[in-house]
Order: C-alpha cells, then sequence, then structure tokens
C-alpha cells in the first residue's frame, strides 16, 4: 500500500527531475560515479514483476541506473510515451510492436518480458467457457463470439491460429472486444460464447466454475514469448551505453524472477490491488532472458495472417 | 405581484400540509437516497445482478468507510483535486480574460465566432492521444484535457454575459465620461458575472468528469488512476468504492459553486427571491 504513494512521489520527482535535466545527472552517487536516471512505462499487472522486483532487488543499480517506473492506464499510452521521449523503456507485447513497426515506428526490443508458462496445463492467459457450453475443443470456437481486449492483435491471432490448427474455420471466430475485467461478467450474462481472459481474472473464472477450452500462449507454441521491454531507436542509437545497462539489468532481474516464485509474488502485492488469496494460487509466465527465434517467427506470420501487418516484420532488427 | 400571490395559494392549496415542513426537501432527499440505496442492496442480494461482479451497497459502504481513514485514499484525492483545481482555474482565467477582449469587439466576436463553434465540440477525450504525446502519463495530461473543456463552458457563458450588457446603461457610462476600464469594472462586469459563474459551476462539473477519465484512460496519479487499478486487479469492491467516492466529489464540488454563487451574486436578484424586479 505504501508503495502507491511512492508511485506517487517518484512520478512527482519524475517531473522534478526533467525541469533540471539540463546540467550534469543528478541522484546518489554509485561506486563507479554517478547514477543515470531511466524511467519506465508499464503496466501494473503480473507481467511486469520481473522489473518491480529487479529494481527492488538493486540489480539496475548495480547497473549504473535509477529507475523511475510509471504505470499506464493501458498499453495505449506507452508507445506514443516511448516514442516521444517521455520514457526511456516500455513494456509491450511483440505484436503490438510489430503493428508499430509495421505503421512506421521505429520501436526495438531490449529485452524478453513474459515467455507462456512452463505448466501447459495452467497457463496465465486462456479461452474459458461456462461449464456447459458445448464448445469442447478450440474448433468449436468457429462461429462463436469470443472477446478478447483489442482486436488484430495477440488475443484473437494466437487464438486463431490454434482453432486453425485444430481444425477449424479460423475466420468463422467472430471476435468482440470486452476488457479483461469485463469479460467473466459478459460470459456469465450470456452476452459471449467464450472470453480470453489472462490472470488474475483467470483462475477466478476457473474457481467460479468457467472451463478452459485452451491456453492460448503456451497452445500457439510452448515456447512463446509473449511480450517484451523495447525503446525508440532513436534512443538506442543516442544512448546505446544507457540501453546496454538497462538490458543487462533486465536480464538479470527475469532470471531472478524465474527462479523466486515466492518473490514475484511478494512484488505483486506491492505494486497491484489483487487479494493475498489470489496472488496465492494464480499461474505465473515464465520471465526468460532469451528470445525464441521460432515462436517469434511463427507469432510474426500469424500476425501477418490476423492482425493486418503489411508485411512480414524484419525481427533481426526489431529484436534484440 | 397580484400574479404571483395566486400561484403561491393555488401551489399551497393543492400541496399537502407536510411538504410546507422546513425540514421537508432535505428529508425527501435523505430518502431518495436511501431508497436508492435499498434498491442496489435488494438486486444484489436476490441475485438480481451478480455480486461477485457488483457487490452490494453496505459492502462497498463499509469499503469505503474503511478508505476513509486510509492515507493512501485521501493522497489520491488530493491529486486528483490539485488537477481540478489548478485545471479549473487555469480555464477560468483565460477563458475570462479573452471573454471580455472578444466581446468588447463586435468585430472579434465575428471573426472568432466559427472558430470557437467548431473548436468547443470536440471531445476533450478525442484529445487524450495528443495529451500522452505531448506531456506522457503526467498530471500534465490531465490538466489539458481538464483546461480544454472547462476553458469553452467558461468562455461561451462570458461571451453570452457581454453580449447582455444594457445599451442604454453603456451609453450613459460613456456619456458620463466613463473610460474603458470604468465601463469594464461598472457596467460589463456585474452585468456578465452572474454568466461566469454559472459558466464556472457547469465547468467545475465537467472538469471532475476529465480529471477522472484522464486518470482512468491515461494512468494520470489520482483516484482514477486507482480505479483502474483495482479493476485490473480483479479488486472489485474497492474499486466501486473509489466509484462512490468519486460521486461524493462530484456532489461536495456542486454543494460548494451553489455557495459560491449565492456569496458573490448576493446582491443578483436571482438570489433575492423577496425582491420582484
Amino acid at each position: 500500500m505504501k508503495s502507491k504513494l511512492l508511485v506517487a512521489l517518484a512520478a512527482g520527482s519524475a517531473l522534478a527531475l526533467t525541469a533540471c535535466s539540463g546540467g550534469s545527472a543528478p541522484t546518489a552517487p554509485s561506486e563507479d560515479g554517478e547514477l543515470t536516471p531511466v524511467t519506465v512505462a508499464v503496466i501494473p499487472i503480473a507481467d511486469t514483476a520481473a522489473l518491480w522486483l529487479g529494481v527492488d532487488q538493486g540489480f539496475f543499480e548495480d547497473e549504473g541506473l535509477d529507475v523511475t517506473i510509471d504505470t499506464a492506464g493501458g498499453g495505449a499510452a506507452i508507445v506514443p510515451g516511448v516514442v516521444s521521449g517521455d520514457y526511456d523503456f516500455g513494456f509491450s507485447n511483440y505484436i503490438s510492436l510489430y503493428v508499430a513497426n509495421d505503421k512506421g515506428l521505429d520501436l526495438q526490443v531490449v529485452a524478453n518480458g513474459v515467455t507462456a508458462g512452463e505448466d501447459a496445463a495452467k497457463d496465465f492467459g486462456g479461452v474459458v467457457v461456462l461449464d456447459d457450453s458445448d464448445v469442447k475443443t478450440p474448433a468449436d470456437l468457429a462461429g462463436k463470439t469470443v472477446s478478447v481486449n483489442t482486436l488484430a492483435n495477440i488475443g484473437d491471432t494466437t487464438i486463431r491460429s490454434i482453432v486453425a490448427e485444430d481444425g477449424g474455420d479460423a475466420e468463422a471466430v467472430d471476435f468482440v472486444e470486452i476488457g479483461f475485467p469485463d469479460a467473466p461478467a459478459a460470459l456469465e450474462n450470456g452476452q459471449i460464447d467464450a472470453a480470453w481472459i489472462v490472470e488474475p481474472f483467470l483462475t477466478q473464472a476457473v474457481a467460479a466454475g468457467a472451463r478452459v477450452v485452451t491456453y492460448n500462449f503456451s497452445g500457439f507454441d510452448p515456447e512463446l514469448d509473449v511480450s517484451g521491454y523495447f525503446t525508440s531507436g532513436a534512443k538506442a542509437t543516442a544512448e546505446p551505453e544507457v540501453v546496454e545497462a538497462f538490458q543487462r539489468a533486465m536480464n538479470i532481474s527475469l532470471e531472478f524472477a524465474n527462479e523466486n516464485a515466492d518473490e514475484v509474488r511478494a512484488i505483486l502485492a506491492s505494486y497491484t490491488t489483487i487479494t493475498p488469496e489470489v496472488i496465492e494460487k494464480i499461474a505465473l509466465p515464465r520471465f526468460r532472458a532469451a528470445i525464441d527465434a521460432d515462436a517469434a517467427k511463427k507469432l510474426a506470420e500469424a500476425a501477418v495472417k490476423y492482425s493486418g501487418l503489411s508485411k512480414m516484420p524484419n525481427l533481426d532488427e526489431i529484436l534484440p | 405581484m397580484h400574479v404571483t400571490e395566486a400561484v403561491t395559494t393555488q401551489r399551497a392549496r393543492r400541496a399537502s400540509p407536510w411538504s410546507q415542513h422546513p425540514l421537508a426537501g432535505p428529508l425527501l432527499g435523505v430518502a431518495g437516497i436511501v431508497l436508492f440505496l435499498l434498491i442496489w442492496e435488494a438486486a444484489t442480494r436476490t441475485g438480481l445482478v451478480n455480486p461477485k461482479f457488483f457487490p452490494p451497497a453496505t459492502v462497498v459502504l463499509a469499503q469505503l468507510g474503511q478508505d476513509l481513514v486510509s492515507a493512501d485514499f485521501w493522497a489520491s484525492v488530493g491529486l486528483t483535486m490539485r488537477s481540478w483545481l489548478i485545471g479549473l482555474l487555469s480555464a477560468g482565467i483565460a477563458a475570462t480574460a479573452l471573454g471580455f477582449i472578444i466581446g468588447s469587439s463586435t468585430f472579434l466576436r465575428r471573426i472568432t465566432h466559427s472558430t470557437i463553434e467548431f473548436l468547443r465540440p470536440i471531445p476533450s477525450v478525442a484529445l487524450i492521444p495528443l495529451a500522452v504525446l505531448l506531456f506522457g502519463i503526467k498530471m500534465e495530461s490531465s490538466l489539458m484535457l481538464i483546461i480544454y473543456a472547462s476553458f469553452w463552458q467558461i468562455l461561451i457563458q462570458v461571451l453570452y454575459g457581454t453580449a447582455d450588457v444594457d445599451s442604454v446603461a453603456m451609453d450613459t457610462a460613456k456619456s458620463y465620461g466613463l473610460g474603458w476600464w470604468a465601463r469594464i469594472r461598472y457596467v460589463v462586469w456585474p452585468t456578465t458575472l452572474p454568466y461566469l459563474i454559472t459558466g464556472l459551476r457547469l465547468a467545475a462539473a465537467v472538469a471532475l468528469i476529465l480529471a477522472i477519465t484522464a486518470e482512468l484512460v491515461i494512468g494520470a496519479p489520482g483516484l482514477g488512476k486507482e480505479i483502474a487499478l483495482n479493476q485490473s486487479g480483479g479488486s472489485v469492491v474497492p474499486m466501486y468504492s473509489l466509484v462512490v467516492a468519486t460521486g461524493l466529489i462530484g456532489v461536495a464540488i456542486n454543494i460548494g459553486m451553489r455557495l459560491l454563487e449565492k456569496r458573490v451574486l448576493r446582491w443578483h436578484s436571482s438570489q433575492r427571491g423577496d425582491v420582484i424586479v
């Protein structure tokens, strides 16, 4: 709870910093000089736990970075913030980054964020139906109304691919846009036939009797990397040493998060409002530094097919 | 005078005697709120609305009671109210100054008319992407939306006010040799003030809506952001408790603006029921 105040204060001091950032870098000195202030815009969800944990553990200070985390209402506020230089780094799923690059924005991934869960039988994102639904397999989703949080993005792209692989008509799935928090209610009211939701809503829905048709991340590819940390091309060119330092610290944070699930659950309580009982139960994503090239290629190809990308993105340029 | 009397007696005859009681108004207001809370409670307790997604009134109000003694809650309220106040004041000052300048000249009034009518209906929320691009996830983004929305509310009222100046009074002032500043002070200002206050009251409500919207959608710090955070954490009860809190702030703002109106315009006929003009 206290950390909310801290975030607010940090946001305030970030303002003060930008106001006087003309001269030499301020803040506390470390052993080899002064810390470089960097700002990261993220969504306050479980996926960004590695970053919060890394900052908490001092991995970024070790690399000479003084990180300020700002939480955005949604991904839509993050990309413009990074492009305009208000933020040094942002967090986004890979399809959003491919779409942004497709539209001419120069964004580069600096570190992986989250990967499909290790346990294919309990991933952190999935498509749920009511228990008495006649949808038994992904192919049955053809002709049904399925909710996703954003259209033409990672949800519908992975689900259509899974439906096609299962022998169903991928184009016949009717997607509608409903936010994760509202989707379980829409499902129970019968407004939709199936809902794509992520944690903590997935655990809550299953506890309330919903049935999982497919875990669409691990179902798409067990090695699928879902989202990552990115910066603008301009930033990567202008301050390569800062970007590399962030990359190193982020990779250490990811490994630490993956090996310390208890620490991840503990840090979740500090920046989300998920209740402790739910935090104990939710499925955590995999945190790892390496991005799986084959799964990334497969996702990009699916995005060209289902997310309206005009051409295959140049993964060598976008991914680290 | 006669007509007014007739209407009053007629009304008195038709209305039941207890509604004449001085406390009837507030009592009815409280009864309305209680009835609303009862319907809310009943709808969720009977399962008409799923209490998992929309918790009963008693549960939400209990949470609100806890919020009211929490420092985090008041810190968020403070952040929201700070954006609200700065936004409303900036819009008020800018709109009043511009309104007097534009309103004082027929030429300016005509040349700006179409531009104002074009810019005014643009919903402030449509500027969210621009606000994020310019200011990021910060209070400045909220301010941009708040100022844009409330500016037009006030400007339009001030323009109406300056147009409402009695030409005889203006001519009299001129023939008595009152200078430009004196005419503004003694003729235009008293005529415009009721309009300005109305504009401010409308803008105060709009400013709160935009402050919360900016916090909800962009993530600028404040109550709206806490609502979004609770929503994305699946914490339904705290979320609705904050929603109720924003409603209460709206009520408080409205009462405050009414009091301000009464005080500033105590000389004006609209506030002096005993004088028939």
